[in-house]
């Protein structure tokens, strides 16, 4: 009898272990489509993605950082560089689309180069580099825009704006920039041996150099590649609303943290990853568009997506821990 | 002869273990060179005075990363501070303009307040969250759940005793410097000169050689967040009485201040560790600074930048000075 019970608990435990967040997931899922059958419709299901097209590219490159044992405060600076190279090399000087999208990921590098300066270079811990970077590009973009004014360019390329607006085979593009990204990340991080140097790093530093990983030259390739993915989301974000706007990634900081981590916790081993960040970002997304879709009061929705931020990383960071538990 | 130039490389290490210390009172003094009125008692106090509801968040957070140790990713750190002070303040506020007594609505708000310390140290200590996410994302919970209960509105202050915080006088001073110079030297003595402090602080420092040596570290993480949540709780009055009623927004601010000032206080400590005097002296030179630059004219979009720069200067001369040591 007694053994009947344990067992069938230990079934229902396993289960909660390896689906528990994804049963979450599933739950929400109905209950949005069981109160607004719009939800499941496939246009919305797509803006769902195209929605969260963003933040999944600035969540890439947070994953990238985080895998290495940092953490990059300044992923919204990125950004606003990037879109505002490229908005400036169209406005003021001219140039095609091609060569200031190009101009606007040089501008973004600029972000990378500064933090990999700061952590390699003098040794500061990349929370207090990334976050002196922060206030360094917020000052900057403000004294440029004489205190945050946006630089609209109403009359931008047809070729820059289809970077937002445009589709292929219906899809729309942010949605294939954004995929491209997860697929390269994917076998960069995940699939390839530097992938391996970059976790062993992030997992244990001092053993990775004494087994002859060049750490320091790998962390400023992942600050530099960070910042340019970071900004490709504001070549986007630009192309979108057609202006610069000065500050605008810092809204992109605290979600991109959040989905870093959902993902981490899905992972048997807790490390960041780039399918779990992928699952987070959308897993934030549908509960944005789902409450927005019950048409709550703006306050109401902000904070029922902060508490449901709150149970759903305790969720997966219980689950995590039940797994651990068992593997021991 | 080695004596001497190993003497001389001891007194080269502790002039650059200054340095950070060094450059905040140089670019003070260059401020005070140009602006002849900053160096006056009057605008000394109006510093004090600015940096009350920082220097109170910072106590909570020391006594965090005191115990948590200082890896800001893995270690202790509460960012949701900023969020229960103006969970407190929005509280308050609402329940005095709707006509409750004072007591009550500070009743209420303590409640709310210590909840939110509760489920950090649950999330941490019991469901082992990285603290940095925790009360990452318990900011933003909380953050909302505030916004819902102010909708996001300017209240004026109600509750003309808070005011007191900032008018009134004791033997000359002001009550409100007055009050959390008393509180900061509670939090010196009991983080670092009793055993319950020395226990935190050799938690922080090996959390294995704690708990092998009997000291209980969960026990002690969970009081540290339940006292950041309570210094959040005082916080939210001092804000209360600095902006005169509540304003929205107030928290994002707070938590770059609260963060930069703690992290620079263990810049200016002898073993580059965080200590409540340290954030406390970060706090007011942050404070100091902003308005130095202000009355000196600087452009305010510059502001950001310097204090940037300041964060990276500082940093790395206590890296380098670590180094030469």
């Amino acid at each position: 009898m007694d053994n009947v019970v344990r067992q069938n608990r230990l079934s229902l435990r396993s289960i909660l272990m390896r689906f528990g967040f994804l049963i979450v997931f599933a739950l929400f899922f109905l209950f949005f489509a069981a109160w607004n059958p719009v939800f499941v419709q496939g246009q919305n299901l797509l803006n769902i993605v195209e929605g969260s097209a963003i933040l999944i590219i600035v969540a890439m490159g947070m994953t990238l950082i985080v895998a290495t044992g940092g953490i990059d405060l300044s992923v919204g600076i990125a950004l606003d560089f990037g879109a505002a190279f490229a908005v400036v090399a169209m406005k003021s000087y001219g140039m095609g689309w091609f060569s200031a999208a190009c101009v606007g990921l040089i501008g973004g590098s600029l972000v990378g180069l500064l933090n990999a300066a700061l952590v390699v270079g003098l040794r500061i811990s990349p929370f207090l580099a990334t976050l002196g970077t922060f206030f360094i590009g917020s000052s900057a973009q403000r004294i440029f825009t004489n205190g945050g004014g946006p630089i609209s360019y109403r009359k931008m390329p047809e070729g820059f704006r289809d970077i937002a607006q445009g589709d292929l085979y219906g899809i729309p593009t942010e949605v294939i920039i954004a995929a491209v990204l997860v697929l390269i990340y994917y076998l960069v991080l995940e699939r390839s041996v530097w992938g391996r140097r970059v976790h062993a790093m992030g997992m244990q530093r001092s053993a990775s150099i004494v087994a002859g990983i060049r750490v320091n030259r790998i962390l400023i390739a992942c600050f530099v590649f960070a910042s340019i993915t970071c900004a490709v989301g504001g070549l986007i974000a630009a192309a979108n609303i057609r202006m610069f706007t000065p500050l605008s990634g810092f809204s992109y900081l605290l979600d991109a943290i959040a989905a870093v981590f959902i993902g981490a916790a899905l992972h048997p081993r807790g490390r960041p990853n780039v399918l779990g960040t992928l699952a987070g970002v959308l897993f934030l997304g549908m509960i944005t568009n789902g409450l927005n879709l019950m048409g709550l009061n703006f306050n109401t929705k902000d904070a029922l997506s902060g508490i449901i931020l709150v149970s759903a990383l305790a969720l997966a960071v219980a689950q995590r821990n039940m797994r651990n538990a068992d593997g021991d | 002869m080695q004596v001497s130039a190993r003497h001389q490389k001891h007194r080269l290490a502790t002039l650059v273990g200054f340095l950070p210390l060094i450059i905040f009172l140089a670019l003070l003094l260059y401020v005070g060179l140009n602006a002849p009125n900053f160096m006056t008692v009057v605008n000394l106090k109006l510093v004090l005075a600015q940096s009350l509801p920082v220097v109170l968040s910072v106590i909570g957070l020391s006594a965090v990363v005191m115990a948590g140790g200082d890896d800001v990713v893995s270690g202790g750190i509460d960012l949701s501070t900023p969020a229960t002070a103006v969970l407190c303040a929005g509280i308050v506020s609402v329940m005095t303009t709707a006509g409750q007594p004072l007591l009550i609505a500070a009743g209420a708000s303590l409640i709310a307040c210590m909840l939110v310390g509760v489920v950090n140290a649950v999330l941490i200590t019991r469901l082992r969250m990285a603290p940095l996410l925790a009360t990452l994302a318990m900011f933003v919970a909380v953050v909302g759940i505030n916004n819902v209960i102010t909708a996001r509105k300017r209240l004026n202050l109600a509750a003309e005793s808070i005011a007191s915080l900032r008018q009134d006088f004791v033997f000359g001073i002001p009550l409100g410097i007055l009050l959390v110079a008393v509180l900061a030297l509670l939090a010196y003595h009991f983080l670092h000169r009793s055993k319950w402090g020395l226990n935190l602080q050799a938690a922080g420092g090996s959390r294995d050689a704690a708990e092998i040596s009997g000291i209980r570290v969960d026990r002690l993480v969970a009081q540290t967040y339940l006292l950041a949540a309570f210094m959040g709780f005082v916080t939210g009055f001092f804000m209360l009485a600095r902006a005169n009623g509540y304003s929205p927004g107030a928290q994002d601010n707070l938590m770059l201040e609260m963060v930069l000032a703690t992290f620079l206080g263990a810049a200016f400590s002898p073993r580059r560790i965080v200590t409540v005097w340290g954030a406390i002296l970060g706090a007011v030179l942050v404070a100091a600074i902003s308005i130095g630059l202000k009355t000196i004219g600087v452009n305010v979009f510059w502001t950001d930048l310097i204090k940037g720069a300041l964060i990276v200067i500082v940093v790395a001369l206590s890296a380098i000075s670590e180094r030469v040591q």
